[in-house]
Parts: C-alpha cells; sequence; structure tokens
C-alpha cells in the first residue's frame, strides 16, 4: 500500500470555457481522487486571471486550486488525464506536506522560545542577537589582520 | 557616485590596493553601507507560498530575474525557499521567466 501524501494541483483552463466546463472538470478530478482511495482537502476557484507569458495563443485563463491527499498514483493518473483534456492549457502537481511541516516546526520552536524568554521574565527577542553576530562578522576581521 | 564606489571597492578585492598601502580605507567603507537584514527572517515568515504572486513580486525586477542575495539581503535559506517558490509561479504563468 502506498503512502498518503498532501499535493497541491493547480490548472489553468483556456479563457473561452464555461463555468459549467470548469465545474465538470472539477467533478472528474473529484471522481479520479475517489476512485485511487484519495481524499479532496479544499478546492478554490481563482477566476480569470491574466498570465504573466502567452501560453499557446492564450493570454488570460481561468485557475483552479486543488488540495487533496493521496498516493503518488493518483497524481500520475491526475497528470496523464490532464494533459489529455484540450481544456486545460497548463497544470502543475507539486507535494507539500514536507514543506509544510518543515514551516509547522519552525513555528513551534520559535513558539516554545519565546515562552521560555516570557517564563525567565525577559523581554522578547528583537534582532539585536543577529545584528552583534552580523557586525562582528563584517568589520572586526579585516581591521585586526592590518593593525 | 560611481567614482566613490569604485574606490571603496578597492582595498576590499586584496589584488593592488594593498599593495599600494592605500589600506586605511578599509574598514571606514563600512560606515557608509546600510545592513541588510532579511526580510523573512524580521517578518518570521515560514513557508513562501509560490501562490502569492504580490509578494514574490519585488524579487523579480524588470526582467524577471530572480534577485540575488547579495543585493535583497535575504538569507540564505529563505533564498533557497523563494527560489523554488518563484520557479513554481513562473510554471504556472503567475510570474514570468522573461519581460523585455
Amino acid at each position: 500500500m502506498s503512502q498518503k501524501r498532501l499535493y497541491e494541483l493547480v490548472y489553468i483552463t483556456s479563457p473561452d470555457v464555461t463555468e459549467a466546463q470548469v465545474a465538470e472538470l472539477h467533478t472528474q478530478v473529484e471522481s479520479i481522487v475517489a476512485r485511487l482511495q484519495g481524499e479532496m482537502v479544499k478546492t478554490e476557484n481563482w477566476g480569470r486571471r491574466r498570465l504573466a507569458y502567452k501560453i499557446g495563443k492564450h493570454r488570460e485563463g481561468t485557475y483552479v486550486l486543488e488540495v487533496f491527499n493521496g498516493s503518488g498514483e493518483l497524481t500520475k493518473e491526475l497528470d496523464r488525464r490532464l494533459k489529455v483534456t484540450e481544456l486545460v492549457i497548463r497544470h502543475m502537481i507539486i507535494r507539500v506536506d514536507e514543506e509544510l511541516k518543515v514551516a509547522d516546526r519552525n513555528k513551534a520552536r520559535r513558539q516554545a522560545e519565546a515562552d521560555k524568554r516570557a517564563a525567565k521574565g525577559l523581554p522578547p527577542l528583537g534582532q539585536g542577537r543577529r545584528r552583534s553576530f552580523d557586525d562582528a562578522g563584517d568589520d572586526d576581521g579585516p581591521t585586526e589582520a592590518e593593525v | 557616485m560611481a567614482d566613490e564606489r569604485r574606490s571603496d571597492r578597492g582595498p576590499a578585492g586584496k589584488g593592488r590596493g594593498g599593495a599600494r598601502g592605500n589600506d586605511k580605507g578599509g574598514p571606514r567603507r563600512s560606515m557608509f553601507r546600510r545592513r541588510k537584514v532579511c526580510k523573512f527572517c524580521t517578518e518570521k515568515v515560514d513557508y513562501i507560498d509560490y501562490k502569492d504572486a504580490k509578494m514574490l513580486q519585488p524579487f523579480v525586477p524588470e526582467r524577471a530575474k530572480i534577485l540575488p542575495r547579495r543585493i535583497s539581503g535575504v538569507c540564505a535559506m529563505h533564498q533557497r525557499k523563494l527560489q523554488t517558490a518563484i520557479k513554481r509561479a513562473r510554471l504556472i504563468a503567475l510570474l514570468p521567466y522573461v519581460t523585455d
């Protein structure tokens, strides 16, 4: 059994696609996710946006974001299906769980540090520590070498 | 303006400046430079989101090249994360690859 991981899928449909077609595409994605034992987490429709550069002959597109849990096979299947779909002019699937985990860990650690400082009765840490470290590295070195 | 900058840089590069004996300009140069601090560290950003094109915009000036961290002052860790975020944003046409 393959592992479950969190993925984000963004796809762009061509500008002349109707709302109904976008909705249909979304249900298609949903059904594929459900068929391969994945689960949807979130969907967002960003609506029509200007593209930063031309894709094919299009300058605009409708963006849809789908966040889901699933296996590697699921992303492969989605990738294959979206490549074939003519309505979709660009799509991207990325795995985000690792990055979000790291972000959460950093946040938790910072929070813990702040709590510890507060418990000791010290003021919250600003940029003081960082600055003194930077200055030492930059200025002291050359001066001492020359004298 | 340009001349000043050149004379600033001379002593810092080890080569000729030192041999001529105008070393004393060396330590003084830092007087005019403002210390750059990582934007993401001060704002305590943990995850640089590729979907937030507005936030990434200042790091891809005119030609849409990624701003080097020697100019932006972003720390190494955040520059790495920023880099992947910009590349992802480019793929889904939120940011341009090139502009001219």
